[in-house]
């Protein structure tokens, strides 16, 4: 997630403003994938699918496979870096 | 009281921002052969029958869920294997590259949601072309050269490879 977030930073997030709101395009967000909690930022929205992309952009072959998520798997969206 | 005090009292748990290895690994195949899938399954659902008694219907119906579900399936995995292509690996230089990729690639998506909703094989094979000209345009951005051939499938349509 650099330059935004790097290793060892910590973040506040919070369940609270989804039950409000559908998550939104350009939010940043922790979801549960493969049993883990991962962070980034929601790139597209389309069909209730999810597309989920870092911020560091500069190498695709250094991307990580996510493919979609679902709603259900969004857990909390980032308010601010403490 | 420091705020960061305050913080340091909330439950905390780890969050990654990446899947455990950097593969770098991307490949339209799979996307070709779940194309397929949804041409198999649009086939077999159009070859189901039923005889008038009450065994051979629940035979058809069962069949024809686990067929709408393995197409359903296939359409999801186009889709996410599609979507993981347009946003981890094509870059800004692609999209100015290959013009038609952006159209191919929102085609594709719309065509997938269509053959989910319908048993259409216009649709499906439609996807599959257009499927197949994603693929041709991810190997040619990796500089190699892509190939049509006949499929080893029963759906008897093209697969893209590369040299």
């Amino acid at each position: 997630m650099a330059p935004t977030f790097s290793e060892m930073d910590s973040v506040l997030v919070s369940s609270i403003p989804l039950l409000f709101d559908k998550p939104k395009k350009g939010e940043v967000v922790v979801f549960e994938k493969y049993n883990r909690l991962y962070i980034k930022r929601i790139k597209k929205i389309k069909d209730g699918k999810y597309f989920l992309a870092g911020d560091n952009k500069k190498d695709s072959l250094d991307s990580r496979r996510f493919g979609s998520v679902k709603r259900s798997q969004i857990k909390g969206k980032v308010l601010f870096k403490l | 009281m420091k705020l960061t005090s305050i913080f340091n009292l909330l439950p905390s748990k780890i969050v990654y921002a990446h899947c455990d290895i950097p593969c770098g690994i991307y490949d339209p195949h799979q996307a070709q052969v779940a194309a397929h899938t949804i041409i198999r399954m649009t086939q077999m659902i159009g070859e189901l029958n039923y005889d008038d008694n009450i065994e051979s219907k629940r035979a058809f119906a069962s069949q024809m869920a686990r067929l709408t579900h393995v197409k359903e399936e296939h359409g999801h995995l186009v889709e996410d294997e599609l979507g993981t292509l347009q946003n981890d690996y094509f870059k800004e230089e692609h999209f100015a590259k290959f013009t038609n990729l952006k159209e191919l690639l929102e085609k594709a998506t719309k065509l997938s949601v269509k053959t989910r909703q319908n048993i259409d094989m216009e649709s499906a094979k439609e996807l599959l072309e257009t499927v197949m000209q994603i693929a041709e345009i991810f190997y040619k951005s990796k500089g190699l050269s892509p190939f049509r051939t006949k499929s080893p499938y029963p759906t008897e349509g093209e697969i893209v490879l590369h040299k």
